[in-house]
C-alpha cells in the first residue's frame, strides 16, 4: 500500500475517531511523560552526585598502604619509592602520582581583611603533598612546586570545601561568597608542628605562608593540597617519616583496565582507598533504585495505556468490520488492513509520546524555576535537578510508539483476519 | 469471462450442522453478458458471488475470472484481482459514512497502483452515474438510489470487466430501483459483464440470462438470445 494512501486513510479514520484517539494518546502521554520526568530527575540528581558531591574519575585508582597485613609486619606493604616504581610499571598504568601527608600538626591563625570583611580565625590545618601532574589543570597561579624555605607554599583547596563554605559557613557568619577564581592569590599563615588540640612532635614550630593557587576536585576535602616536595621537606625538617608515601594515585589508560589494576594492586599487599567511590556508588545506587521504582511505575502506566489502546482499537475494529470488508472488496489485502490499524496506533503513540516527553520537559523546567526561586541555598544545590540526554528524549517518543504498536498488535491481527464475505453479506 | 467448475461450498451453521450451499455447481459467463442468478433466500446466491469475486477462497473446485485462476492466488494477488478485475455492488451500499461521495469512489485508488488522474476519474465515474453535482456530499445526505449509484461508481473506478451485484435493488423503492436497473442496462450495453444475484423480478427481467440456484446447482431458466449482441438496445 502506498504511503500517501495509507496516510490519507489513517488521517480520515483518526479524524472520525478523534475522541478515542485523544484519550488513547493521553494515556500514552501520561506514561511516557512520567517516565521521561523521573528518568530525567534520576539522571540529574545522579549527575550532581557524580560531578559535584563525589567527583570521581573512572580512570583513577587511589592506592594506600595496607592498614594491617602480614606484609606490613614483615616490612612490606609500605609505599616507598621502590613500591611506587612497581606500581607505575603495572600493565595499564598511564601515570602514578605520589602523595604524602604532612605528618606534623599545623594550624592557621588569621587576623585581617578577607574579601571585603574582617576575619579573625584560628584552626587546625591538614595538608597533603601531591605531584604537580595530578592537579596541573587546576593551578591558576604560578607553578605548583616547592618554592623553598621562606617562600609562600602553593596550595590548592577543594572545590567541595568551597561549596560547603559558600552554602553553610559563609551565610551563617555573614562572610562573603567566594568563587574559585576569587580565592586565587589569597595568602594565609600556617604554622607547622603546632596544634591547638594535640601535642606537637617536639621539634621547632615553622611558620610559613600558604598561597591559594586554585581549586581542584582532586584536592583533599578538609585541608590544603600542597606540592609533594614541600610536604617531604616539612616532614624531613620535623624529623618524621619523609620516605614513604601516604598514597599513590594511579591513572589507568582506560577505565576498563581499572578492575585488573585493582586486583594487581591488592596482589602487592596494598589497599585501594575507594571510600569516596563507594559513597558515590552507594548514593548513586540509592538514586538509581528510586529512579527505577518510579520508572517501573511509569512503564506500568505505559502498559495500561497499551491495554487501553488495545481495547479502544478492538472496539473500533469491531465497529468498522463492514468498512474493512469494503476495503477488502475494493482491493485491500490483509497486510493493507493490518497496516492501516497499526499506522493509526503509531500516529496515536507518536503523538502521545511526543506530547508526554514535551510535558515532562516543561514540568522539569517549571520545577527547576520553582527550586531556584523557593528552595533555600544548600551545598551542591544544582542549577538543574534534571538531565535529559537525547536518548531519553528520543526514547520517550519511541516508547510511546512502541506501547501503541504493542496495544494495536492483536486488534490489527483481528482486523486483518476479517472475513469480507461474512461481513458484507446481507 | 467466468468459468467455474464443480464448485462445492459448505459451512457450519449455528447448530453445528454442516450445510452444503453449492454442490458441484458449474457456470460459464461470456464476456459482455448480463446474468441474473435467482433463488430463495439462503440458497447460496451471495456465496456464489463472493467466490467469483475472490472474497471467499474456502471452497472446492475451480474458478477462473477474466483468465485469472483464483485458486492458488495468495492474499496480495487476490486483493489485486479484486482491485482491477471486478467491481462489487452490495444491497446495503456499504459506503463509508465519513467520506464524501467522491472519496468513497476514490477508495479503490488507495489499494491500487498510483494514478495521477484518480480524482478526475472518480469525478467522471460520478458524472457517469448522474451524481457529478453531489460529489462532495456525505452518504447520509444522499437518497438510497443515489447511494447505490455512488457504490456503482466506486465499483467502476478500477475499470473492471465484471460487475458483481448482490441484490442491488433490494433496499430501493420501485422507482429508484428501476433507475438503478436502467443504469446496469446502460453499463451492459457499453460492454461490461454484469452478474447480479437477486430475487427481484424487475432485475432478472433486465438480464439476458437468468440462472436459478437449485439444490446447490445452477439451472438455466431463461436466455434472451435477441439481446446477445453486445450493444443491442
Amino acid at each position: 500500500m502506498r504511503l500517501d494512501a495509507l496516510s490519507r486513510l489513517v488521517r480520515l479514520s483518526l479524524a472520525r475517531e478523534r475522541k478515542g484517539a485523544f484519550f488513547s494518546a493521553f494515556g500514552v502521554a501520561m506514561g511516557v511523560g512520567a517516565l521521561v520526568f523521573f528518568l530525567g530527575l534520576g539522571l540529574g540528581v545522579g549527575r550532581v552526585i557524580r560531578e559535584k558531591i563525589f567527583p570521581t574519575d573512572a580512570r583513577l585508582v587511589d592506592v594506600v598502604p595496607s592498614a594491617v597485613s602480614l606484609g606490613s609486619l614483615l616490612g612490606g606493604g609500605k609505599l616507598d619509592a621502590a613500591t611506587v616504581e612497581r606500581l607505575a610499571a603495572l600493565p595499564g598504568v598511564e601515570a602514578a602520582w605520589r602523595k604524602m601527608n604532612v605528618r606534623v600538626p599545623a594550624v592557621s591563625r588569621y587576623d585581617g581583611a578577607f574579601f571585603g570583611t574582617r576575619l579573625r580565625m584560628g584552626m587546625e590545618v591538614l595538608a597533603v603533598g601531591v605531584e604537580p601532574g595530578l592537579v596541573k589543570d587546576d593551578v591558576k597561579l604560578g607553578e605548583f612546586r616547592d618554592m623553598g624555605e621562606g617562600q609562600p607554599i602553593p596550595a590548592l583547596v577543594s572545590t567541595r570545601l568551597l561549596e560547603l563554605y559558600n552554602k553553610t559557613f559563609a551565610p551563617a557568619r555573614k562572610l562573603p561568597q567566594l568563587s574559585a577564581n576569587m580565592i586565587v592569590g589569597f595568602v594565609m599563615p600556617v604554622e607547622f608542628n603546632r596544634s591547638y588540640v594535640a601535642a606537637s612532635s617536639g621539634g621547632p614550630t615553622r611558620s610559613a605562608q600558604a598561597q591559594v593557587v586554585g581549586a581542584s576536585d582532586r584536592a583533599m576535602l578538609a585541608g590544603l593540597t600542597i606540592p609533594l616536595e614541600t610536604a617531604v621537606r616539612i616532614n624531613r625538617e620535623a624529623g618524621v617519616d619523609a620516605d614513604t608515601f601516604t598514597g599513590v594515585t594511579l591513572v589507568a589508560k582506560d577505565p576498563s583496565q581499572v578492575p585488573a589494576l585493582i586486583d594487581a594492586v591488592k596482589g602487592m599487599g596494598l589497599e585501594i582507598d575507594d571510600q569516596e567511590r563507594r559513597m558515590a556508588e552507594n548514593t548513586g545506587a540509592a538514586v538509581a533504585l528510586v529512579t527505577s521504582a518510579l520508572a517501573l511505575l511509569s512503564i506500568l502506566i505505559c502498559i495500561l495505556a497499551a491495554v487501553n489502546i488495545a481495547h479502544a482499537l478492538s472496539a473500533s475494529v469491531r465497529a468498522r468490520a463492514k468498512e474493512i470488508g469494503v476495503m477488502q472488496a475494493v482491493g485491500a489485502s490483509r497486510a493493507d488492513v493490518r497496516g492501516i490499524v497499526l499506522a493509526e496506533a503509531a500516529v496515536v503513540g507518536l503523538a502521545g509520546g511526543a506530547a508526554g516527553t514535551a510535558a515532562a520537559l516543561l514540568l522539569a523546567f517549571g520545577v527547576n524555576r520553582l527550586a531556584s526561586t523557593y528552595l533555600p541555598s544548600f551545598p551542591f544545590k544544582p542549577d538543574s535537578f534534571f538531565s535529559f540526554p537525547w536518548p531519553v528524549v528520543l526514547g520517550g517518543v519511541v516508547l510511546g510508539l512502541f506501547a501503541a504498536l504493542a496495544g494495536a498488535y492483536f486488534p490489527a491481527r483481528r482486523a486483518a483476519a476479517t472475513d469480507p464475505a461474512r461481513t458484507l453479506a446481507g | 469471462m467466468i468459468r467455474a467448475r464443480d464448485i462445492v461450498k459448505e459451512y457450519v451453521d449455528g447448530d453445528g450442522t454442516k450445510v452444503r450451499v453449492l454442490d458441484g455447481m458449474s457456470l460459464d459467463v461470456q464476456d459482455g453478458d448480463f446474468v441474473a442468478v435467482v433463488g430463495p433466500s439462503g440458497s447460496g446466491k451471495s456465496t456464489l458471488l463472493h467466490l467469483l469475486g475472490g472474497l471467499d477462497v474456502h471452497y472446492q473446485g475451480e474458478v477462473e475470472v477474466g483468465g485469472v485462476k483464483l485458486r492458488g492466488l495468495d492474499d496480495k494477488a487476490l486483493a489485486r484481482f479484486r482491485n482491477t478485475h471486478v467491481g462489487f455492488v452490495f444491497q446495503s451500499f456499504h459506503l463509508i459514512p465519513n467520506l464524501s461521495a467522491l472519496e468513497n469512489v476514490l477508495l479503490p485508488s488507495h489499494f491500487g497502483p498510483a494514478r495521477e488522474d484518480a480524482r478526475k476519474r472518480a469525478e467522471a465515474m460520478l458524472e457517469r452515474v448522474g451524481l457529478g453535482a453531489k460529489k462532495d456530499r456525505a452518504p447520509v445526505r444522499l437518497s438510497g438510489g443515489e447511494r447505490q449509484r455512488v457504490a456503482i461508481a466506486r465499483a467502476l473506478f478500477g475499470g473492471p470487466r465484471l460487475l458483481l451485484c448482490d441484490e442491488p435493488t433490494g433496499n430501493l423503492d420501485a422507482a429508484t430501483g428501476d433507475g438503478v436497473i436502467q443504469l446496469f442496462k446502460e453499463l451492459h450495453r457499453e460492454g461490461l459483464t454484469v452478474l447480479a444475484v437477486t430475487h427481484e423480478e424487475r432485475m432478472s427481467a433486465a438480464a439476458r440470462r437468468v440462472l436459478r440456484l437449485k439444490e446447490g446447482r445452477l439451472v438455466e431458466e431463461r436466455a434472451d438470445l435477441h439481446l446477445a449482441t453486445r450493444g443491442a438496445p
